[in-house]
């Protein structure tokens, strides 16, 4: 069980590291190395690409090998209907995913301080949480035709979930001393959600920041697929419908790189907006 | 840093809140509202060869000369579509006739106002086809029975037309199987076996006889020789409100439907503007023709064919009201 | 005694039953006199809802439906939580896969369901294939979370009695874990939903999601309407179950909670 001796040693509060330098080297070794065995990674899922269309187990035509999914995609990148949809894509994710954290937030903190509003409103979001997003598009495009804004009402609905259930999580999760202790200082209910309830709610909102920045991107694409709202998800759909493989790779590709990047962004926005907080400061 | 974040959140949430208000009750649609000169005008439409007419007049001027400001919102399917047309956020839009009819038979306000496209009526070389893979044992319709075959949408003018096909060639089409699958992901389905046939429109046709695949069944040509495929349609109401805007998209489109007949080959490049069509796939693929009129006795056979499989839920489809 | 366990019940009754049933009621005045066809009255809804969800078919497609999401569900959770051991034990794993993984968790399940049609054909298998694609990646991410954070000084009194291999795995990683992997199963089973309904958008021919799509093609909009209205119930229910079994699964620990809490 080597690899877990790494770990443990790895996760250790970063101050009490005084184990030997054999002990040490493998974090540093870790830190260093990480990006390049991430793309190590990346560079076997290429090789993967490549061989398979040449395995006879999937024809080329359908799976294109990657070296012509790459070339369709600098075909692309010279396009200037690509960058137009690039943008068309973020724009829909950026406001969806800051129109559901802002409405999740004050929601989640409104219904999390007061007991009878959480009590009464649970059934109501269990109810409503699971209705697939995609089940709505009838009346998204009814409201809103193919433009940005029923493209927003699916992302929006799908990813205000996310974050509600983790700022009630949250709002949980408060220190019942702490809250004794805001009483006892005689603190508002203003000042008890600025001081007590949102230190403590802030890792889950975090959390929930993170999983609705992947989940609107997601539903984005998905819903300029299904609708046909401008965006990379209609282009995949054009080039689908033209039988231009290569290019819904290609296209595929690049939602799948835009989600890696959100998912980095979201961490490194987590990770300083918690380096207080013990679970970022023991990953030193 | 912790002030900085949540008064971060706080002003983006206030910032965000207000221009989600503001848009969404701004949002209904002005886009209609005909000024002096122009007005503009949504079709919906689906980004496939069908309509090409319609990109082709745009280019040409012929929707300006008529006022009309064009504008395409492109969708994945009449589904999203129809909806669009009748909450007025398009003025009008394209659809298949079978979907029109079982629309009105399930009384959504629309109705047809100019002609969309229509078969070729060659058998064997018409715009969509059932194919088979090179070595298949089917040789014609007839040989579809008890077979899995691909249809885009079940219960619409895929399965009804082949399910004819196979009537004409001798066959019980009762015992014909039919999968739903998007066109694009048929060549590779009959390629891997997962189907026996696939009923595919362009350009899934072509790329899949590209690729060996023979084609054993023509359902649009041997349903009518002149079958009336889709058409353009508005809502009831926009019909009454302004009358003069449809006489103008009408007048457009027609005079668009013949120019694209009469030059198929700038048709034929139209499609590089709005798919992503190209190579040998673009050259080889079956144009459908564009006449100018409905051909009514065909939609009634249509329609017929359509009762017969009982896809408008017992009720008949009022043809009259719908296309004339 | 027996009166307050009524007055008790009565009211966790009325808190779970208050609001929805105050949402359904204006729901069902707002749209009492519709006569938008995309809008029907609620009344016309559950009517149809009646006629439509009972007898025969409930079997031919509620019942394949739950089938494959129960199936999907369960592939999910075993392969999430296997490949989250491998993932969150070994930093070179971690390192090397998070990139990939983070790619294929990023497209669209839309998407990928042509390419997961190339390998297992049209038929149920591809369609649970498609439910584990989604419903994988909650709680392969909160295992891996899980077990990166097991406590120090658990892990080393573990090892100081010689507990190692798959004890080790069993009584103190997968146990220390498993709050965090319980919180991505609840998170997988409505993306479950989500995607029972999206695989059967593509080569079905029968099942609840296809069976919304077809009405909601053919225009058969209370029908649809119906349709959206048993999957939101679907969901409720089937949280409900899971929050169930989650009580008794992880009894200790909200035990040790509560406990915590109140000193």
């Amino acid at each position: 069980m080597t690899p877990s001796a790494t770990t443990s040693v790895t996760t250790k509060p970063a101050g009490t590291d005084t184990g030997p330098g054999a002990a040490r080297n493998p974090r540093r070794l870790g830190g260093a190395a990480a990006p390049l065995r991430g793309l190590a990674g990346l560079a076997g899922l290429v090789v993967v690409l490549q061989v398979l269309p040449h395995s006879g187990l999937v024809s080329g035509d359908y799976l294109p090998p990657a070296s012509e999914m790459a070339r369709a995609l600098w075909h692309l990148l010279a396009e200037d209907a690509f960058w137009t949809a690039l943008g068309d894509t973020l724009t829909g994710w950026g406001l969806g995913l800051a129109i559901a954290v802002a409405a999740g937030l004050v929601a989640g903190i409104v219904i999390g301080s007061v007991p009878v509003l959480r009590a009464v409103t649970a059934s109501t979001i269990e109810f409503l949480r699971p209705i697939p997003s995609v089940a709505l598009i009838p009346v998204a495009v009814l409201l809103y035709g193919t433009d940005l804004r029923s493209v927003l009402l699916l992302v929006v609905y799908a990813s205000f979930w996310q974050v509600l259930v983790q700022v009630l999580a949250g709002t949980q999760d408060v220190d019942p001393v702490a809250e004794d202790t805001a009483r006892s200082y005689r603190l508002g209910g203003w000042g008890r959600v600025r001081y007590v309830m949102w230190p403590t709610a802030l890792p889950y909102v975090m959390t929930g920041v993170r999983l609705a920045a992947t989940v609107a991107l997601v539903l984005t694409i998905t819903a300029e697929l299904v609708i046909g709202a401008p965006g990379l998800g209609h282009e995949i759909a054009i080039a689908q419908t033209s039988g231009a493989v290569p290019q819904v790779y290609a296209l595929v590709l690049v939602t799948g790189l835009l989600g890696v990047a959100v998912n980095l962004m979201a961490r490194a926005v987590e990770r300083r907006a918690l380096h207080w907080h013990p679970s970022v400061r023991r990953e030193g | 840093m912790q002030r900085r974040v949540f008064g971060l959140a706080v002003t983006l949430a206030t910032v965000v809140a207000a221009a989600g208000c503001g848009s969404s009750s701004s949002g209904a649609s002005d886009s209609a509202s005909s000024g002096g000169g122009t007005t503009q005008v949504k079709v919906g439409v689906i980004p496939i060869v069908d309509v090409t007419p319609l990109y082709l007049g745009q280019k040409k001027g012929f929707f300006t000369k008529h006022g009309i400001d064009l504008k395409m919102e492109t969708a994945q399917g009449g589904a999203a579509i129809v909806p669009g047309v009748v909450s007025g956020q398009f003025q009008f839009g394209f659809s298949n006739v079978t979907s029109l009819m079982i629309a009105q038979t399930k009384g959504v306000p629309i109705k047809s106002v100019v002609n969309g496209v229509a078969t070729n009526g060659k058998v064997g070389a018409d715009v969509t086809g059932v194919a088979v893979k090179k070595d298949s044992s089917i040789k014609s319709a007839k040989d579809l029975v008890g077979k899995n075959v691909a249809v885009n949408t079940l219960q619409n003018i895929g399965d009804t037309t082949v399910r004819e096909s196979v009537r004409k060639a001798g066959g019980d089409p009762s015992k014909v199987k039919f999968v739903e699958m998007p066109f694009d992901q048929m060549p590779a389905a009959l390629d891997g076996g997962q189907v026996d046939a696939a009923w595919m429109g362009e350009p899934a046709l072509t790329i899949a006889k590209g690729q060996g695949a023979r084609v054993v069944a023509s359902p649009f040509a041997e349903t009518d020789p002149k079958l009336t495929v889709a058409t353009y349609f508005t809502s009831t109401k926009l019909l009454e409100q302004k009358p003069d805007l449809v006489k103008k998209f009408t007048a457009a489109m027609t005079e668009s439907l013949e120019y694209a007949s009469q030059h198929p080959d700038e048709a034929r490049q139209m499609l590089t503007s709005y798919t992503k069509i190209s190579g040998p796939v673009l050259k080889e693929l079956t144009l459908p023709t564009w006449p100018t009129e409905i051909d009514m006795a065909s939609l009634q056979k249509l329609a017929s064919l359509g009762e017969q499989d009982g896809i408008f839920g017992g009720k008949k489809p009022d043809l009259n009201a719908l296309f004339s | 005694m027996f009166r307050t366990t009524v007055l008790t019940v009565g009211k966790r009754v009325s808190l779970v039953l208050g609001l929805p049933a105050a949402l359904f009621a204006v729901w069902w005045f707002a749209t009492a006199g519709s006569t938008d066809f995309y809008v029907p009255p609620l009344s016309v809804i559950l009517q149809k809802f009646g006629e439509v969800w009972t007898g025969a078919r409930l079997e031919s497609d509620v019942l394949p439906s739950l089938l494959r999401l129960g199936a999907g569900y369960l592939l999910a959770v075993v392969t999430g939580v296997g490949l989250g051991l491998l993932v969150g034990l070994s930093r070179i794993v971690r390192d090397v896969l998070e990139p990939v993984l983070e790619l294929f968790r990023a497209v669209p399940p839309p998407v990928l369901v042509p390419v997961i049609m190339l390998f297992a054909g049209i038929g149920d298998t591809m369609k649970i294939i498609v439910i584990v694609s989604g419903c994988l990646w909650p709680i392969l991410l909160n295992t891996v979370e899980g077990v990166r954070a097991v406590d120090e000084v658990l892990s080393d009194t573990c090892r100081s009695y010689g507990i190692d291999g798959p004890a080790r795995l069993w009584h103190l990683v997968l146990r220390s874990a498993s709050p965090q992997i319980v919180t991505g199963m609840r998170q997988s089973l409505s993306i479950g939903i989500i995607l029972m309904v999206i695989s059967e958008m593509f080569a079905a021919s029968n099942g609840l999601g296809f069976t919304i799509v077809q009405f909601q093609r053919s225009f058969a909009i209370p029908e649809m309407w119906s349709g959206v209205l048993l999957l939101g119930l679907l969901g409720f229910v089937l949280s409900l179950l899971f929050r169930l079994a989650e009580n008794r699964a992880l009894a200790w620990y909200h035990g040790l909670r509560r406990a915590q809490r109140t000193p």
